[in-house]
């Protein structure tokens, strides 16, 4: 004879519940965090590196760099000129909380005014897993195809802004700009949808002035 | 292959409920929009529950539909006749129709957890 105990949890509940103590840290010490998910390939990288030369003057940022094995990333972030915390996941297709907790315990945190924590590359993965962010941040590339939300609908369901990367690249491609950003906002109409390619710096201003308006909200949110 | 760490994660959460007793069955939901594969989480059960008081516990899925709601009027949309299409499509659809108030402002309230419902234990503790 069995007995029936009720749980009525979310699966992933012990991580929402650190992610949760990690938001209330970032809180206090005024730090805006953002977690960028993106497929391999889609530009994480190369986005925080026009990021850190476009913000770096004027905020003191710092990145998380996800990886399943190199520091390739973090080593250029470092070369850009700011701290990076590498965290392997021994091929983990994604960051949990107590990675991050760790990697913050590397950080002086009161010397930070932005976290950017660039998840693995994995558009599944990374969504099930909160980080304490304030927001997260899907960074699609227009060759990977026009239909990449509707292939992955659960990123772009809890993203908050969508930066569509490469777009310098739409005359050689048959997918267009204008029907990723629709199927984009089909799935989630709240979406701040950005166009850039960040390797010419095109749109690059629109993304970091929303970067600091980010910053401005949640500090006056906190004073 | 993603299912892997939540696996491990409702093992935990089972594991820590049951408070030592013996584990037969654990009731889970899956949202149509979770990305989780259920036979993928049988799988990786079998081999994670090895050796612990979960061993042999049966997985009962429940799944659950995309469910969308309106912004405007609170109104839960009527889905139903769409149920049999891929959660992207009905999603499309709801949003090309709107709300029986004329609204467009519909949101994805439902249909995207994978939660742990239950757990059944065996009363004695080994």
């Amino acid at each position: 004879m069995s007995v029936n105990i009720p749980v009525l949890k979310e699966v992933t509940t012990a991580n929402s519940l650190l992610a949760d103590s990690l938001r209330e840290g970032f809180a206090r010490q005024d730090v805006l965090v953002l977690n960028i998910i993106a497929s391999p390939g889609a530009g994480k990288t190369t986005l925080l590196e026009r990021t850190i030369e476009g913000l770096g003057d004027e905020l003191r940022l710092s990145v998380i760099e996800g990886d399943p094995f190199t520091s390739l990333d973090s080593e250029r972030i470092v070369a850009a000129g700011i701290s990076a915390v590498q965290v392997n996941t021994q091929g983990g297709c994604h960051l949990e909380a107590r990675m991050i907790q760790k990697a913050v315990e590397q950080m002086e945190m009161s010397d930070v005014d932005v976290i950017v924590i660039e998840n693995v590359g994995n558009l599944i993965c990374p969504t099930a897993w909160d980080l304490g962010e304030d927001a997260k941040v899907v960074v699609v590339s227009l060759p990977e195809g026009d239909d990449k939300p509707l292939k992955y609908p659960m990123a772009f369901l809890i993203a908050q802004a969508v930066v569509i990367n490469k777009i310098d690249l739409e005359p050689y491609l048959p997918a267009e700009v204008a029907i990723l950003r629709e199927n984009a906002l089909n799935i989630n109409p709240d979406l701040a949808v950005f166009e850039v390619s960040a390797l010419t710096d095109q749109g690059i201003d629109e993304w970091l002035d929303w970067v600091r308006e980010q910053l401005t909200r949640k500090r006056a949110a906190s004073a | 292959m993603h299912e892997m760490p939540v696996t491990q994660a409702l093992l935990n959460m089972a594991l820590e409920h049951a408070n030592g007793h013996r584990i037969t069955g654990i009731y889970l939901e899956v949202g149509r929009l979770s990305a989780i594969v259920p036979e993928s989480v049988e799988v990786f059960f079998d081999f994670l529950s090895r050796g612990t008081s979960a061993e042999g516990a049966e997985l009962h899925f429940e799944i659950l539909p995309v469910e969308m709601t309106c912004m405007d009027c609170g109104r839960q949309a009527d889905l139903s006749e769409w149920a049999d299409d891929q959660p992207v499509v009905i999603m499309q659809k709801a949003f090309a129709r709107g709300c029986e108030c004329g609204s467009r402002n519909l949101r994805v309230t439902g249909g995207v957890r994978f939660g742990l419902v239950s757990i059944d234990v065996e009363p004695e503790s080994e």
